[in-house]
């Protein structure tokens, strides 16, 4: 079986789950969730103007017509009017992608880079004092909340010594970077410790492996061991969860971007989220799943090319 | 020993200890001379006991009511300061743990067994069921975690019992995965095998038989999601999804971002201390179990 | 006789484990010349393989270091050379093949790239062309069909005992003086097992090689060694050469493990009768009884044996034949 057929039989795969996130979706907005005409009139609503939003929206028409149109808008990406700005959802995400990635971008590689500069480092000077605290300090990190993190920066380097702006974002370079630098940077914490003790675990799975005692027999030296056999072992488990993180990106940090002012996607969620605005909630959970569908099916064929063991079945 | 050597290689009867432990009584042996470990478990018997006795209304009974100025600065009477209305963050934070506490418990119990079920079911029955169930689970993991809580707790309202919900409901599928492949390498085992010579049926070797393999698993998996639980009460209490009426760690911190400002930084530091304590507590716990539990998986 | 190139002397390796400290080879002296075979037989446990991971100087440090002794490689004592110096022997003076063909080739890069690696760093004066060029003509010493098309394969593409033959091959590079094979058929099949045996001995005899071979099969050490050491418990309980040692057995260990090798009666090709087996299990590390270690196995165990006189010591019996036995055998 060649990498074509691999590839065209994976993509196929993604087509059920794409419909069974249509499925999870549809379920949990349009059949279990309260009547949104009722969220939208209040509680004094007359049956009537219920009647007449219900229509409006389109919520008398059967399910299975309810379900097909989420299924064509993960298609078309035709997501319709919001609720409560009356935008084309469409044009809301076209405008919020790119604040978005000026900041997620910027952390997501600084954040990587680190931590595979980290791990490496470490694994090297495995079981010293120093592999011990870097794993503690790991833990430590990853045991705070996000919102003291982003509380504390705000107050203390925005507020406090006037480092940084945390609202009324502006587009311009060079004006932006202190507009963006304090989320990067809250952003790399964040992601800093679960990915050092992962990328720490793989490398260390492969220091105990046969061939680096082969290595070894050959009168290689620990760097060449460590950076030339290890290291092409262990980027693939690395490179495999980097690709996996990047559709998380296009939703960028939630938290971060309304603490932050930016006008990104992770913004505009949580406005509809906080406004009940059902079609921008629905537009950016089916933007993900399809993000991350696809991804998956990157991460898959990128591991049977880069992996020379792996044979198709 | 009457066994006769039939190959060319001399086998012999490979070595072992005298008295061998079970895998639990190795564990635990091994988990006690990891100090750390123990002060951790330490920790969290501590927190477990104060949030039982919180809810028996033994301590931290005064958590509601006024005890002073708005926003007094922490002093010998109230150690930790007072928050807006006047009422002792010392208490608010010890009253909060209750809360955590059963977010964590609750949650960790919803998504193992919502998790072991369908990973045993899929891995040991295979074929139509299994494909059926992970499908399921690969759609579940497409769409982001947060827009599923957002979702369930749209559903069921706002408060503690929506919150366990969401967060059971949107965690299990780790564990599930991670139990599926389990069981499908043990259902083909001698053990299994000898245990359908005896004439026992699917659910008691899967559930009599095989389980108790797996386990290890589950238990290390309830260290962590116990503290993941602990991290998204937070969350969802600044979305305004969390509890209602009652002091949490994360309505703490989400009335802190306003205090902040005006120098009050005491109600975010209690709530932050004391979330950061267990949730340490519980990932070193985690990481102890599995070095003690599961040596395969141990970063050496 | 010929030269000596391999001296060990007293060796001693210890390890620091959760239970205690265990000395895993105790006081090993071990002889090699230019052109032979050194066998080292003995149980999984009896220090055969830390002895030969000592001469290497690979012995994973912590839990395990060489607390004693002296390895004597030509005029050189190993254990006093500084890494940079022990990195020039390894792979070029003394190289080491391994148990698990599986396993001890690096799965991502081609064998090709291997076997140039370890040319590349003994070799460095060798340009890129003719390392490549070099590689091949070891793949196809090793016996490998049409290596220009192999080299370029990784090694998942490749059988168990083709990459033994490669590891062969890798170890061969730099022409070394010493070959230490750690087991080196024990995970393959019988048929492939006695061809990696014959490409050794035909290997040996046109690179002029000592070889040293661990096993516990001492069918295979009737087959390839000149020299055998039987190890017990992290000491050298018998010495000889191999026919001696064969014919006239002195330790019970020795004439246990030779009794249990099967044979067959040449005229109907059938089993004669029922294996002896050694009885019992080899004793923990942690708790060895004092006096002799082989003591609860042995039926020819006295007082003498179970007393405080330690353990016995590796004394003559003969000419060039070493036994450590309070009641050797006659």
């Amino acid at each position: 079986m060649n990498i074509y057929f691999y590839i065209i039989r994976r993509m196929a795969y993604m087509i059920p789950i794409l419909l069974g996130v249509c499925l999870v979706i549809f379920f949990l907005f349009n059949v279990v969730a309260p009547d949104p005409a009722m969220i939208m009139l209040g509680k004094h609503a007359t049956a009537k103007q219920i009647l007449e939003v219900r229509k409006e929206l389109g919520l008398d028409r059967p399910w299975f017509s309810q379900y097909l149109d989420i299924v064509k808008s993960s298609f078309t990406f035709d997501f319709g009017r919001s609720w409560s700005t009356k935008q084309e959802i469409v044009d809301m995400i076209k405008n919020g992608a790119i604040p978005s990635l000026t900041v997620a971008i910027p952390a997501f590689i600084i954040a990587t880079i680190l931590s595979i500069v980290i791990s490496m480092f470490v694994a090297f000077y495995r079981g010293s004092l120093l592999d011990k605290m870097t794993v503690f300090v790991c833990v430590a990190l990853m045991s705070l909340s996000s919102l003291a993190y982003i509380l504390f920066g705000q107050w203390f380097f925005a507020f406090k010594l006037g480092w940084f702006e945390i609202s009324g974002y502006e587009p311009v370079f060079p004006q932006i970077i202190s507009y963006v630098a304090l989320p990067v940077i809250i952003w790399v914490i964040l992601e800093v410790g679960p990915d050092v003790r992962f990328y720490r675990t793989v490398v260390l799975d492969e220091v105990y492996q046969d061939y680096v005692r082969t290595a070894r027999s050959k009168g290689l030296s620990e760097k060449v061991i460590l950076f030339k056999h290890i290291l092409k072992n262990a980027m693939i488990p690395i490179i495999t969860s980097i690709i996996i993180q990047i559709p998380f990106l296009i939703l960028g940090a939630l938290l971060l971007e309304s603490f932050f002012g930016i006008p990104g996607l992770g913004g505009i969620t949580l406005n509809a989220i906080n406004s009940s605005d059902f079609p921008v909630i629905k537009a950016m959970t089916v933007l993900s799943a399809v993000a991350f569908i696809i991804f998956s099916v990157i991460t898959d064929v990128m591991y049977t090319l880069v992996d020379p063991r792996i044979r198709l079945k | 020993m009457e066994n006769v050597q039939t190959s060319t290689n001399i086998n012999f009867t490979p070595r072992i200890t005298p008295k061998s432990k079970s895998l639990w009584q190795h564990a635990w042996t091994q988990l006690k001379k990891d100090k750390l470990a123990m002060l951790a478990l330490t920790v969290v018997t501590l927190y477990s006991l104060i949030a039982i006795l919180s809810a028996l209304g033994v301590i931290a009974t005064g958590f509601d009511k006024e005890v002073g100025a708005s926003y007094m600065a922490p002093n010998l009477e109230h150690i930790l300061g007072t928050d807006i209305f006047g009422r002792s963050v010392w208490d608010k934070m010890i009253k909060s743990t209750e809360v955590a506490m059963s977010v964590g418990l609750v949650t960790a119990v919803i998504s193992i067994f919502i998790g072991v079920l369908l990973g045993s079911i899929a891995g040991y029955f295979g074929g139509l069921l299994d494909e059926l169930i992970v499908w399921f689970y690969t759609t579940v993991s497409s769409i982001p975690g947060i827009m599923l809580l957002v979702a369930i707790t749209f559903i069921m309202g706002k408060g503690l019992f929506a919150m366990y919900l969401a967060l059971g409901l949107t965690s299990w599928v780790s564990l599930c995965r991670l139990i599926r492949g389990e069981v499908m390498r043990h259902k083909d085992r001698e053990y299994v095998q000898a245990a359908s010579s005896v004439g026992c049926g699917d659910f008691r070797k899967l559930f009599v038989h095989i389980l108790p393999n797996v386990l290890h698993i589950v238990i290390i998996n309830f260290s962590l999601q116990f503290q993941v639980a602990i991290k998204s009460e937070v969350i969802l209490s600044y979305l305004g999804l969390g509890v209602q009426g009652r002091p949490s760690w994360g309505t703490m911190i989400d009335d802190s971002k306003l205090e902040l400002a005006r120098g009050v930084w005491w109600q975010l530091f209690a709530a932050s201390i004391a979330m950061f304590i267990v949730v340490l507590a519980f990932s070193i716990l985690g990481d102890a179990l599995r070095d003690a539990l599961d040596p395969k998986l141990k970063g050496k | 006789m010929s030269e000596r190139i391999l001296e060990v002397k007293d060796l001693v390796v210890e390890f620091n484990t959760d239970r205690g400290r265990i000395t895993a080879v105790d006081g090993v002296s071990l002889e090699l010349n230019k052109g032979e075979t050194l066998g080292i037989v003995g149980e999984s446990g009896s220090g055969k393989s830390v002895t030969a991971l000592a001469i290497m100087r690979l012995i994973a440090s912590p839990p395990g270091h060489i607390s004693k002794g002296e390895i004597k490689f030509k005029d050189k004592d190993l254990l006093k050379l500084s890494i940079e110096e022990m990195r020039k022997i390894r792979g070029n003076k003394v190289a080491m093949i391994f148990q698990e063909p599986m396993t001890s080739l690096n799965p991502v890069y081609t064998i090709g790239n291997q076997i140039e690696e370890v040319v590349e760093l003994h070799q460095p004066h060798l340009a890129k062309n003719a390392r490549h060029l070099k590689a091949i003509e070891l793949l196809k010493l090793v016996g490998i069909p049409s290596p220009e098309k192999r080299i370029i394969e990784y090694p998942h593409q490749l059988s168990g005992g083709m990459r033994q033959r490669v590891m062969i091959a890798m170890s061969l590079a730099c022409e070394p003086d010493i070959l230490i094979a750690d087991e080196p058929t024990t995970a393959l099949d019988v048929t492939i097992q006695a061809q990696i045996l014959d490409l050794m001995r035909k290997l040996q005899k046109e690179l002029g090689m000592g070889i040293i071979f661990i096993t516990h099969d001492l069918g295979v050490v009737a087959e390839m060694c000149n020299q055998v050491a039987v190890m017990y418990c992290g000491q050298i309980v018998e010495k000889a050469d191999v026919k001696t040692l064969f014919a006239n057995p002195k330790h019970p260990y020795t004439k246990g493990l030779i009794h249990s090798i099967p044979s067959f009666d040449s005229t109907s090709g059938m089993k004669k009768e029922k294996l002896p087996t050694i009885e019992g299990m080899v004793p923990s590390l942690f708790d060895l009884p004092p006096g002799c270690s082989f003591q609860d196995r042995c039926k020819y165990a006295t007082e003498t044996c179970r007393g405080m006189n330690g353990r016995p010591k590796l004394e003559m019996v003969g000419s060039d034949h070493l036994v450590s036995c309070f009641n050797p055998i006659n």
